[in-house]
């Protein structure tokens, strides 16, 4: 038998149409999503989850109406496009005159949605589908078999990349289109309907992931979740590619998939990581991607919620509020709650630093609190080090991460910014999942919690609810100060108006990766915590999820506020909490909240209570300014 | 220098000299690539070919931030304050690098006795004294336009750019800003780029006058001002 480098041929060709087949899968993918981006300008969380549904409903088609896989092939694009059209229509265009963030953390929200609601119906066991009976066999080529239906699916991904491409790039539809991104106001002008051509995007993007996803069910698991794993890959081939070029989706796709099936080949620990260590080495090279030209204009369309006047006796009366209702609470409160609670406050608060005040929302932060929970875990029961050096150990190392991923990420801001994040968080998950200390699926369990400084017994609850407080007020008030400071200000000048940062001499990328450091090691100190409180590191601390979950506190409770994080924190662990018995739903309900919170309330409950005080403050200076002498507006510190 | 966006050239072949010391204007229809010329000068565009000097040293391959930190500070066409900042922040920012306080990670800026000083005399240079605890998103435009003046005089620069400071502003105004301007030269470099003409012949020692990337002469004001192509370049390209 011949062999490449000690790898048999016919296993490499296998492992190469292997990584073909997934690559058309990924250029069909990301062609969706690169179209989405460009007219849209958000990158579309719930791809995964419309091509989810073009499987799944392929299944349901088959199983339950009779209609065949050809059929399917058509209807299913339809139905699922008509759904994103819908989509697109009532949810996504009521933010689309404001930050494109918001359209992203839609279709976040969205994507929990539909996902919770499939898995509902249709479980999370593997749904089994038939190749058709026109494509079953293959052919011998001599070097290898070739079985028809892999062939159909690498012919039929093609031609639909090229007649999108063709579409887009070649005929007056797509000319329209490609102005309208440039200046959607001038081709309105031409009597063009632009929201319309909006809608047909989207739900042309919707079909694509849909067809794709009706392409994969005879070979890949059918199953609500296979849509959220596929979705990470693909945002990093887009990056890879460019952000809205088309052409360097398509090429960006095959590429990562040959790359994954050669690596499958000759060193398979890595093949899932292979694409995201792609899009690190691309990135540092060209930082707009293979062919990408377009950069991120950054504009601010909301701005931090402030009160017109705050005094230092109101900042602290509301701080040692905080700390009493927290310090008594376990009188009345189930204090294993209360701890989860607190550590994930401070997580949020870290991430809210980022997300607010420097307006870098990273889809990624789960890595911070994750690493620096399999780092304390390891240090406390590999190496016996007390608790209080774990902790010290765990938030080292998410800040030395912090430091890498920053200086990766903040070359990017924007949907650039989120889908780099995302990406290096799911490189970690991956190591998380394989590397031999870290325990894969079981974690590191049974870790010790030591008694801190050697004396103080953290075995015991009340001593370890204290620590736990003094923990997180600690890490609170060192925000508070941090925002507060000349550093914090600069911060806030850069998110307004980052080029007359510039002008005024601060190097903007500098600030922006200190913030990025802080954040981390903040994180890490929120995890570091909850691995001593639970006594597990376990991958759901660095899974994507949890990213998720931390946006949604923040933005829940109110990002840019110092307070929101905390009761957002506080929101969310309840709700998981007390509706834990519902299951499935769960998810529906978090996302549903997600969803509402950003239409109605986007400044998140204590964001808008600030809005709304300070709106009747001024108001009342307004009519005090009008009055003749004496009164005078309220210096605020 | 030059400078090409897709291959068209927005600056081409521009040979410029500021002189310490003088107050030039930059004047050009619109479109001419005064911006350009501006975001060229400060960094935030790179060159596509050329080299830029400040006082003898080679700086086209610094950064915005490093530019201003020599003292070569910018404002922008469109104003460009921090919105939600109230007046005194926006000026105390300016303040806070020379102050070397702008890596304090604790603490608060108003502890610092020569910075809080320094603000104040700054509101009260620019007439902000009685709105300085208000967001600088309240402020008119003429006035937001002042502050970002302020906030440039601020951080002390040896050179000032000013994209065209009255675009936008009422006659009161400009008059006001034109004072502003003349009592801040002195001492200073300052390029001006200005579309009012009465402003740049009070205030303009010496122009220059940009026609489609290109510059199309350079004198004295009175003798620049009458040369017929320089009309002709102004009537033909503002339409
Ligand atoms: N980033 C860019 N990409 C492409 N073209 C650009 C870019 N910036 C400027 N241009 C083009 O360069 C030319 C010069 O623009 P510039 O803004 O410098 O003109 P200006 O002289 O400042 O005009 P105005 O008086 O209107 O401010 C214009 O044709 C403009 O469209
Ligand atoms: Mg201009």
């Amino acid at each position: 038998m011949t062999t490449i480098f000690g790898i048999p041929m016919a296993l490499l060709y296998a492992q190469l149409l292997l990584g073909i087949i997934n690559g058309a899968f990924y250029a069909t993918l990301s062609l969706g999503l690169a179209v989405i981006f460009g007219m849209m300008g958000i990158a579309n969380f719930a791809h995964g989850a419309l091509y989810m549904m073009g499987a799944v409903g392929a299944w349901f088609m088959l199983n339950t109406l009779g209609i065949g896989y050809w059929p399917a092939l058509i209807l299913c694009p339809l139905v699922v496009g008509a759904f994103g059209m819908l989509l697109e229509r009532f949810v996504l265009r009521r933010v689309s005159h404001i930050d494109h963030l918001y359209g992203m953390l839609l279709t976040f929200g969205i994507a929990f949605i539909v996902q919770g609601i499939f898995r509902f119906w249709f479980g999370s066991a593997g749904l089994p589908y038939a190749i058709p009976s026109l494509l079953t066999g293959g052919v011998n080529l001599g070097f290898m078999f070739l079985p028809y239906y892999r062939a159909w699916v690498i012919v039929a991904s093609l031609g639909v990349c090229f007649l999108t491409w063709f579409a887009i790039e070649k005929t007056r539809l797509g000319a329209y289109l490609r102005a309208a991104t440039e200046n959607s106001k001038l081709v309105q002008a031409f009597g063009i309907n632009v929201p319309v051509m909006i809608m047909l995007v989207y739900g042309g993007g919707a079909a694509l992931a849909a067809f794709a996803g009706v392409l994969a069910a005879p070979i890949l698991q059918v199953n609500p979740t296979m849509g959220a794993e596929v979705l990470i890959v693909i945002f990093a081939v887009v990056v890879i590619g460019g952000l809205g070029s088309i052409k360097g989706a398509i090429i960006a796709g095959f590429l990562a998939g040959i790359a994954e099936g050669l690596t499958k080949a000759f060193y398979p620990e890595a093949s899932t990581t292979v694409v995201f260590l792609l899009m690190a080495f691309v990135l540092v090279v060209m930082p707009t991607g293979l062919f990408g030209t377009k950069t991120q204009a950054a504009a601010t369309s909301v701005s931090l919620p402030a009160l017109a006047h705050e005094s230092a006796f109101m900042r602290w009366a509301l701080f040692g509020a905080m700390a009493i209702g927290l310090a008594i609470a376990p009188l009345f409160i189930y204090p294993a709650f209360l701890m989860k609670a607190m550590t994930y406050a401070l997580f949020a608060c870290a991430f809210n630093l980022m997300a607010g005040y420097g307006k870098l929302v990273s889809f990624g932060h789960a890595m911070f609190l994750g690493t620096a929970g399999y780092v304390t875990a390891y240090a406390a029961k590999t190496w016996g080090l007390s608790p209080e050096l774990a902790i010290l150990a765990g938030t080292a190392s998410a800040a030395v991460l912090g430091l890498v991923a920053g200086w990766l990420c903040t070359r990017s801001s924007g949907v650039y910014f989120a889908m780099i994040s995302l990406a290096l968080a799911q490189m970690i998950y991956f190591l998380a999942l394989q590397l031999p200390q870290t325990g894969g699926e079981d974690g590191i369990q049974s870790v010790p919690r030591g008694a801190l400084f050697g004396f103080i017994d953290l075995s015991n609850p009340t001593t370890l609810y204290l620590f736990v407080l003094a923990v997180f007020l600690g890490g609170f008030l060192f925000l508070s100060c941090l925002i507060r400071s000349p550093f914090g200000q600069i911060l806030k000048a850069i998110r307004e108006h980052e080029p007359r940062a510039q002008s005024l001499g601060y190097s903007t990328d500098r600030y922006k990766l200190a913030t990025f450091v802080i954040s981390a090691a903040l994180s890490g100190l929120a995890g570091s915590t909850k691995v001593i409180v639970t006594q597990i590191a376990s991958l759901t601390d660095v899974h994507w999820s949890m990213s998720g979950e931390v946006i949604l506190m923040t933005f829940l409770g109110g990002v840019g506020t110092l307070y929101g994080p905390v009761l957002g924190s506080f929101v969310v662990v309840a709700m998981q909490n007390y509706l834990s018995a519902l299951g499935a739903w769960v998810t529906v309900i978090q996302g549903a909240v997600f969803v509402i919170c950003i239409l109605t309330f986007r400044r998140g409950i204590v964001g808008e209570l600030i809005t709304f005080v300070s709106a009747r403050q001024r108001e009342k200076d307004r009519r005090g300014i009008a009055m003749p002498a004496g009164s005078k507006v309220v210096t605020g510190t | 220098m030059s400078i090409a966006f897709n291959g068209f050239y927005a600056v081409k072949n521009v040979d410029f000299t500021l002189h310490e010391g003088a107050l030039h204007a930059v004047i050009g229809p619109n479109g001419a690539g005064k911006t350009t010329l501006f975001n060229l000068l400060t960094k935030f565009l790179q060159p596509t070919e050329g080299q830029i000097f400040h006082r003898g040293v080679e700086v086209t391959a610094l950064k915005p931030a490093a530019i201003a930190r020599q003292g070569v500070v910018r404002s922008f066409q469109i104003s460009a304050v921090f919105q939600a900042l109230t007046i005194r922040e926006n000026i105390e920012l300016a303040l806070l690098r020379r102050s070397g306080l702008q890596w304090r990670l604790l603490g608060n800026a108003r502890r610092d006795k020569a910075l809080v000083e320094r603000t104040e005399q700054v509101l009260e240079q620019f007439g902000f004294t009685r709105e300085a605890d208000i967001a600088a998103a309240e402020l008119s435009y003429g006035r937001k336009r002042v502050l970002e003046l302020a906030t440039t005089v601020a951080t002390d620069p040896s050179v000032l750019l000013l994209d065209e400071p009255m675009a936008g502003l009422g006659r009161e105004d400009i008059d006001r800003v034109a004072e502003l301007i003349q009592t801040t030269a002195k001492g200073r470099t300052i390029l001006l780029v200005e579309h009012n003409m009465q402003v740049v012949s009070r205030l303009a020692e010496r122009i220059t006058v940009m026609a489609r990337g290109q510059i199309l002469a350079e004198g004295p004001y009175s003798e620049v001002s009458s040369r017929p192509d320089v009309i002709a370049a102004y009537t033909g390209g503002t339409h």
